[in-house]
């Protein structure tokens, strides 16, 4: 009987035999939706995860991330071909800049680095009301703080309560709340729109 | 208890980067986006008086801080257990919201998950998915 290869062991035999995945391996989609769906997490509900990593990009060098986590921690986290990257939309490993804050998820190594599977840039998930509406852009009130959100053509869409999502964002109104996800720029109040959600 | 079917989505707390540094601990005072924690609507008597659940007619059973709960992707199956840290999301804001996966659908939203417990069962870039919550 053939061995089951995890992804777990794929990605350590990747990473510690030093060869490049390709996309598409013999365990299917590398997208994490599909990935993470059969994979068990012995950690407990409550306690923090050794598979995930949060942080600031401090540097880029043949393949690896540094970064440095919101608690101090610093996080070595390997790239692969296999590791999905998003960063506003789905992109490649040469789009990730110093500075981005970022979101992995991974398999963590003897050595501690983190494989990761998946890394998002920049990412943000706000719930916000709207203050303003200008031209392709949006003025938010996020907890006490002013975000600039930009509308990025062709890309930013709109949920309108449950409707399918549509690049039209006008019929967003001041005082609307919303969940806008998207893609900080670093170090201002600015971000770019994936997909707002409003409410009816 | 039934499983409560609904809406999940994520949001960041603790020590964070960008937009989510003006988050905080949260209302436990324990959350962290690392950790496999969630808010709930109904942590406590104040938190219900804003997020008001009951308006879009979600019947929520009052938890406290630390409570575990289990929350199911109705996209994949996957499952994550998460303790409440946060109050929270404001599900009166979305009323009659509804996400669909195929035929597997949620309304309302139910819980919002922690970066770190989110992605287990979903990417984060997806935002908001239906999904099942269970206390077992």
């Amino acid at each position: 009987m053939t061995p089951k290869m995890d992804r777990r062991r794929l990605l350590s035999t990747a990473v510690l035999g030093g060869a490049g995945l390709v996309g598409a391996t013999a365990l299917g989609s590398l997208a994490p939706e599909a990935a993470f769906a059969a994979e068990a997490q012995p950690v407990e509900p409550g306690a923090p995860d050794p598979n995930f990593a949060e942080g600031r990009i401090s540097k880029i060098s043949a393949g690896t991330l540094l970064a440095t986590g919101s608690d101090g921690v610093l996080h070595s986290i390997r790239v692969t071909d296999g590791t999905s990257i998003w960063k506003l939309y789905p992109t490649t490993f040469d789009q990730v800049a110093v500075g981005d804050g970022m979101y992995a998820r991974g398999v963590r190594l003897p050595d501690g680095t983190l494989a990761a599977d998946s890394i998002w840039v920049n990412i943000v998930n706000l719930h916000a009301h709207i203050a303003a509406v200008g031209r392709n852009t949006l003025h938010l009130d996020h907890k006490g703080q002013r975000i600039v959100a930009h509308v990025v053509p062709g890309l930013s869409a709109a949920v309108y309560n449950s409707t399918p999502a549509v690049s039209d964002l006008s019929l967003l109104k001041v005082g609307r709340h919303v969940q806008v996800l998207g893609a900080w720029h670093p170090d201002t109040n600015e971000i770019s729109i994936a997909t707002v959600y409003a409410a009816a | 208890m039934a499983a409560l079917v609904g809406e999940m989505s994520w949001f960041c707390c603790g020590n964070a980067w960008g937009p989510c540094g003006s988050t905080g601990r949260g209302a436990c005072g324990t959350c962290n986006s690392g950790n496999y924690q969630h808010a709930w609507p109904n942590a406590s008597a104040a938190c219900f008086t804003i997020t008001r659940p009951d308006s879009c007619g979600v019947n929520m059973t009052r938890r406290g801080c630390g409570f575990r709960h289990y929350t199911t992707n109705l996209c994949n199956g996957s499952r994550i257990g998460t303790t409440i840290a946060d109050c929270g999301p404001q599900t009166d804001l979305f009323c009659g919201e509804r996400s669909c996966c195929g035929s597997a659908c949620g309304s309302n939203r139910i819980i919002d998950l922690t970066p770190a417990a989110y992605s287990v069962i979903a990417s984060l870039s997806s935002g908001l998915r239906p999904c099942s919550v269970d206390t077992v």
